[in-house]
């Protein structure tokens, strides 16, 4: 099982980077949103194979770390909020460029 | 009392906070949000001077653990003398932006949300100094980023939006970065309070994690106080910024980075900090003459002193990198004072640039604009010479201090470097202050009548004129911030306890 997750995170950073470094704005963006999941995945990964049964029940077992999981559901509110607030800028720079060439979005360098 | 005395750490975090959410609710009666806000900001000044008072009084930490928990479980705040030191350096500069902000003729100064923005923005700066989770410093910085792209995309400027994407993309890699290296030392470590974290590195250097996580977190860092190879956010995201923002991030803001190398040289990463030291004075130097060179080209006032910021940072990233107690002690004096003066200058300039009929701080449209007012041509030349260095202002104490611990240390290439690159200092802030107060007024321009007042800048400047000429203070704060940080064990021992 940690090889099919090791994969799958690996496979989300190189597509995550790969978007990352194109020139479309939207793409670019959509590139670091794969990565923030593929960082989410990581970090629950950190503690997933220490326990066998979930934390505070009363199943009996070895108990799995809550901490892994309770900072992945942090990042994912604080990078949702960041998400919305992305996408509601890229919406006003195509209003205002009329386009989404990250090199025609550049006026401020003179 | 003890019980009380904790408490001292949460509140320069919660007044600012509690204070934009009851601003919110003010949205309709804008005076009294303003003035609110400035209340608000004013008395978490008083209580993190306090709280600074206690530290240095009793020379040791103060330590509240969030909830009741106890150390390595639960969040623990941390205000020891490094933290202290910070925190009431930027809470100054929030404050006096705020009072700047109250009779700016900014557009943006009348929206609703603008003071609990700001507000957000001083939390969330206060929080990532004072807090001693990794995780936790996490949260903070977003909150911080977020309040800073917002406000900066509501600019006056048409460029706000493109600025704050920039800056708020670039921020969201950064805090990827600081992500990476958290889950990297958790999976080592087991832990995220950087307390424990920094006893059990020091006691098993050998993890194969470690390096990486390092490399992350100095990254992070790194994007925070615009270092050199992550620098180009930076002029770009601070010139469309309203005035008042613009002087807090300028300022404060890129020295939570600062605070970060601090930290990681001292406590979280002492066995590894020549590595990090050799690579932040290359990067210093590299810093000082780009943003030298940058400041020097510019056709914009407020861009100007954007990039002097790239290189005056340069010159506390040399004082970190060199590592000994003198220089150390010099990157402290020299990080407070250049907060003081660059908000002011930064005041000083938008002040002016207020008054010029187009909305901008070019200097093609701001040229002669200074002679209707010449008190703050008076204080911009002394802000120029603490950026230089020359007496008696408070650049004077701090670049003393640097180039004495520099010759100390026996490092002359770098010094050589770094007093040819003071030489562009000068050139730049005479260039600006002859365009602005020195050339006549073209006959076609007319000036509005009124713009921004210059008491927060006063303030500021009388601020720098006072340490400049009884530095005595400071630099005892300092040096005794630096013996503290010589003792990373009693930090450790502070914040888990027995």
């Amino acid at each position: 099982m940690e090889i099919f997750t090791a994969l799958a995170i690996g496979v989300s950073f190189g597509i995550g980077i790969f978007q990352l470094l194109r020139r479309n704005l939207i793409r670019s963006a959509i590139g670091i949103i794969i990565i923030s999941n593929a960082v989410n995945l990581f970090l629950l990964s950190a503690g997933a194979y220490q326990g066998e049964v979930a934390a505070y029940t009363t199943v009996i077992g070895q108990r799995a770390d809550a901490l892994p999981q309770a900072l992945v559901l942090t990042a994912i509110v604080i990078s949702v909020g960041g998400f919305a607030f992305v996408l509601e800028m890229l919406y006003i720079l195509s209003i205002r460029y009329h386009t989404s060439d990250s090199d025609e979005v550049n006026r401020l360098k003179y | 009392m003890n019980q009380l005395n904790g408490y001292l750490v949460l509140l320069p975090i919660l007044i600012p906070l509690t204070g934009a959410a009851a601003g919110l609710l003010m949205r309709t009666r804008h005076r009294l949000q303003a003035g609110w806000s400035f209340g608000s900001m004013l008395t978490s000044l008083v209580f993190s001077l306090t709280m600074l008072y206690q530290v240095w009084d009793r020379s040791a930490p103060i330590v509240f653990q969030l909830g009741g928990y106890p150390a390595p479980f639960g969040i623990s705040l941390v205000g020891d003398l490094l933290s202290a030191t910070m925190v009431v350096m930027s809470q100054i500069v929030l404050t006096a932006g705020i009072l700047y902000a109250l009779d700016s003729k900014d557009q943006v100064t009348q929206y609703p949300t603008f003071y609990p923005l700001f507000l957000m923005l001083a939390a969330g700066l206060t929080g990532g100094m004072l807090t001693g989770d990794l995780f936790n410093l996490f949260v903070f910085t977003e909150l911080l980023v977020i309040s800073a792209a917002i406000l900066t995309s509501i600019s006056d400027d048409k460029l706000g939006t493109e600025a704050a994407y920039k800056y708020f993309y670039i921020s969201l890699l950064a805090a990827i970065f600081l992500l990476i290296g958290t889950g990297l030392l958790y999976a080592s470590y087991g832990t995220l309070n950087i307390a424990q974290l920094a006893q059990l590195i020091g006691a098993d250097n050998e993890q194969a994690l470690v390096p990486i996580a390092m490399v992350f977190i100095l990254a992070f860092f790194m994007v925070k106080s615009a270092v050199i190879p992550f620098h180009f956010w930076q002029p770009d995201f601070h010139t469309a910024a309203p005035t008042p923002v613009h002087a807090v991030l300028s300022s404060v803001v890129v020295k939570l980075g600062i605070y970060g190398f601090f930290r990681m040289t001292t406590l979280l990463f002492v066995g590894q900090a020549a590595a990090i030291q050799d690579l932040l004075v290359v990067l210093g130097v590299a810093g000082i003459f780009f943003g030298g060179l940058g400041a020097t080209g510019t056709y914009d006032a407020k861009r100007m002193l954007a990039y002097s910021t790239l290189g005056q940072l340069g010159f506390i990233l040399v004082a970190i990198g060199w590592g000994t107690t003198l220089s150390l002690i010099a990157a402290i004096v020299y990080a407070f004072n250049h907060s003081l003066l660059k908000a002011a200058m930064l005041m000083l300039a938008g002040s002016v640039a207020s008054r010029a009929p187009v909305k901008t701080a070019a200097f093609s449209a701001i040229v002669g604009l200074g002679k209707s007012v010449p008190l703050a041509g008076v204080l911009f030349l002394l802000g120029s010479m603490g950026l230089a260095g020359i007496p008696p202002t408070n650049g004077f104490v701090s670049k003393f201090a640097l180039f004495n611990s520099g010759i100390q240390a026996q490092e002359y290439l770098p010094l050589a470097l770094l007093a040819l690159a003071s030489i562009i200092t000068v050139i730049y802030t005479t260039r600006a202050f002859q365009k602005i107060w020195w050339e006549p007024l073209p006959e076609s321009v007319h000036p509005k009548k009124y713009g921004d007042r210059l008491i927060a800048p006063t303030i500021l400047i009388s601020l720098c004129l006072v340490l400049g000429l009884w530095g005595e203070p400071l630099l005892q704060l300092a040096s005794a911030t630096v013996d503290w940080m010589g003792l990373p064990a009693e930090y450790i021992q502070a914040v888990l306890g027995g």
